[in-house]
């Protein structure tokens, strides 16, 4: 039992954190730039798990949350979460959009661009589909868009762990929003002075807060627990995933939602980076949402 | 990063389960605390005499000089075995017998540490005061240096086992006119000194598990103190680690378990068709196993660093509201039972109501967010 992670996996996430931190920053997470796309793929992020005889560094799941848990605190593109999970288990060799249901027979493609290849995630399982992408328009998330398509012919993905492994990198990417949320009141609330002080001083600030820093480190333990879980083939992993999915999409919404109130009136304005994290952990939560007997 | 264990600390898991299945007594704990105190004693004595007390103490102290995981594993297999609550000797295990370990000489770890483990001897906390809570730096009960000898006046509060213990871990303002964390001492004291007096208070579950102490002109040796005089504070602070860090671990275990079975029991009721308590137990669930993930972290951080990470607050803070929504549940799983509680009952209504202290013992909820913003996130401090 080991759920530190080693000087490895640490010097990968944080030389993940310094590339995104100028290549990716969050306050540009709605006008990313042209030709990201390929720029990310060079990284090598949507093939972090594959063998090496498939051309991958053959890193373990729990390595690749810690990962995709950077990535998303920049609200890195979805597409890098449907992209490796279909390289992965379909062994598709190009960019996969993620649809989701819409309404009883059509499905919103969320990140379509350059895509022709959707896995697409409804009644706890798992497909893939063609698709013609017409003109994206946009999601609450403003790093994300979408078209929306009527009905498709589903080739489903047998792997059972395929969907698993799509609801790790899920919880990932809502853990690093719950963590840009928490890192962004905090900062925050050191510098903006009312009453003669920071407000950061203020026990209502601190406390809101101290809330924030209990939420991430909840969903952040539970998310490594899931993926070691996932790679060590361990008998209760639909559960612990499950666990880790709802845990962190509610780490991400409440942190979310609080950061916007420690920001007063700025946090309100579409200029202030605040309402970034908070509108991705509400687009989170409808993709693939945990059912409720997977955790009772 | 692994959840698995080793192939050594897996024979040691089949080892405790063994051995928790072959000797958990099959009797509750009394509630009389003659009656509790004898049979704590007992327990702990036959913990001590096959090899289970003090895991990760070290073995010249008669621990089993084991690792903190080993420790883990171990208070795993003792809440899945339902075996009895460490009762009066929790002060020593958790965190008198480690601030020892930690700070105490020579003379000091040989004497008290084999006696803690062993059950001869009863330990309790004396740091709250009435003037002196959250504000734990308000300490008023003064122990004028005489010679050899510290002349203590003054009294304590929220004293668990008081009225059954045979030491106190005791803060004195042993430096005249010292102000706050200056001044401070932290001393072994023997609750058999003439000058002491004890006034047990009843809980609001109808149990007398906590006390007031009163000190009228109480004799304690110089040589009694842990870590040089005016070193308190910091002695302190080293006990509230352990009482905020890994003291926890058995209640942790005991909430997964207590969770699965109200999820059972509501299945077997019905009452999991309820949509609103089918989510508060999924979510409930959820976090039991997200609390294991946290200590195991916390416990893979000290693997590799020797300290209790610095998340430990957080763990503290988490640990004790969960603990109370948890026995919430419980207590809406009864019903409408809840109205039938009376003194004495030894029940899940009398757990929900000493659970009020969870947020407030060993530093309120309050106080815990304080710490994790101020020393985690580095936010200023002010009130």
């Amino acid at each position: 039992m080991d759920l530190h992670p080693g000087p490895d996996a640490e010097a990968l996430r944080a030389a993940t954190a310094e590339w995104l931190v100028s290549r990716l920053p969050l306050d540009r997470a709605s006008n990313r730039p042209a030709g990201l796309w390929d720029e990310l793929e060079a990284m090598g992020w949507t093939a972090l798990t594959l063998s090496e005889d498939k051309g991958g560094p053959g890193l373990d799941h729990a390595t690749e949350a810690l990962v995709f848990a950077e990535l998303g605190r920049h609200l890195a593109p979805l597409a890098l979460i449907s992209t490796a999970v279909a390289r992965r288990w379909t062994g598709l060799d190009r960019r996969a959009a993620l649809a989701i249901p819409d309404g009883a027979a059509g499905w919103r493609v969320l990140d379509p661009e350059g895509a022709d290849r959707a896995i697409a995630v409804a009644d706890q399982a798992l497909g893939l589909f063609a698709f013609t992408s017409g003109e994206a328009r946009p999601t609450i998330d403003l790093s994300t868009r979408q078209v929306r398509i009527g009905d498709a012919s589903l080739d489903p993905i047998e792997a059972p762990a395929a969907l698993l492994h799509l609801r790790v990198l899920l919880a990932a990417y809502a853990v690093g929003a719950a963590d840009a949320a928490r890192d962004m009141a905090v900062e925050y609330a050191k510098l903006r002075e009312q009453f003669g002080q920071p407000i950061g001083a203020f026990q209502a600030i601190k406390h809101i807060c101290a809330d924030m820093a209990v939420q991430s480190a909840v969903a952040r333990s539970q998310l490594y627990y899931a993926a070691c879980a996932l790679q060590e083939g361990d008998a209760d992993v639909g559960f612990y995933i499950a666990a880790a999915q709802m845990l962190a999409v509610r780490a991400a919404i409440a942190n979310g939602r609080a950061n916007i109130q420690v920001h007063g009136g700025i946090g309100m304005t579409d200029e202030a980076r605040a309402h970034l994290p908070l509108k991705r952990a509400h687009l989170l939560e409808h993709i693939a949402p945990p059912a409720l007997r997977a955790l009772l | 990063m692994r959840i698995g264990f080793t192939p050594e600390q897996d024979r040691f898991r089949a080892e405790c389960r063994d051995w928790l299945g072959a000797n958990v007594p099959a009797e509750r704990r009394p509630l009389n605390a003659a009656d509790a105190l004898a049979f704590d004693r007992a327990w702990q004595g036959k913990l001590f005499t096959a090899g289970w007390a003090g895991i990760d103490w070290p073995t010249r102290y008669g621990g089993r000089g084991l690792s903190l995981v080993e420790q883990v594993i171990w208070l795993e297999e003792y809440a899945r075995a339902h075996a009895p609550w460490v009762g009066a000797n929790f002060v020593g295990l958790n965190h008198g017998g480690p601030t020892l370990i930690a700070n105490a000489s020579e003379e000091q770890k040989a004497y008290h540490l084999p006696r803690i483990l062993s059950g001869e001897a009863i330990w309790c906390q004396g740091f709250s005061e009435p003037g002196a809570g959250s504000d734990l730096a308000g300490i008023r009960t003064t122990g004028r240096v005489e010679g050899d000898e510290l002349v203590v006046n003054g009294s304590k509060i929220w004293t668990s086992f008081a009225n059954v213990a045979d030491w106190q871990e005791l803060v004195l303002r042993t430096e005249p006119g010292s102000q706050r964390q200056a001044g401070l001492s932290w001393t072994i004291c023997d609750m058999r000194s003439p000058g002491i007096t004890i006034r047990p208070i009843r809980m609001m579950n109808g149990q007398t598990e906590f006390c007031e102490v009163f000190y009228d002109d109480v004799r304690i040796p110089v040589a009694n103190v842990v870590g040089g005089l005016g070193n308190g504070w910091k002695v302190a602070m080293s006990t509230l680690s352990f009482e905020r860090g890994t003291g926890f671990i058995a209640d942790q275990v005991k909430n997964m378990i207590e969770v699965d079975e109200h999820i059972g029991r509501a299945r077997s009721s019905g009452l999991l068709d309820d949509q609103r308590i089918a989510e508060d137990l999924a979510l409930l669930r959820a976090e039991v196993a997200a609390l294991r993930a946290m200590t195991y972290r916390n416990v893979s951080e000290a693997a590799r660093t020797g300290q209790p990470g610095a998340e430990a607050s957080l763990i503290r803070l988490f640990t004790s509201e969960l603990a109370q929504r948890v026995e919430r549940m419980a207590v809406r799983l009864i019903g409408d039972g809840i109205v039938d509680f009376a003194y004495g009952d030894d029940d899940p209504v009398a757990e929900y109501l000493r659970g009020f202290a969870q947020t407030i013992a060993g530093g309120s909820a309050q106080i815990q967010r304080n710490i994790i913003g101020e020393r985690l996130l580095g936010l200023p401090r002010g009130r």
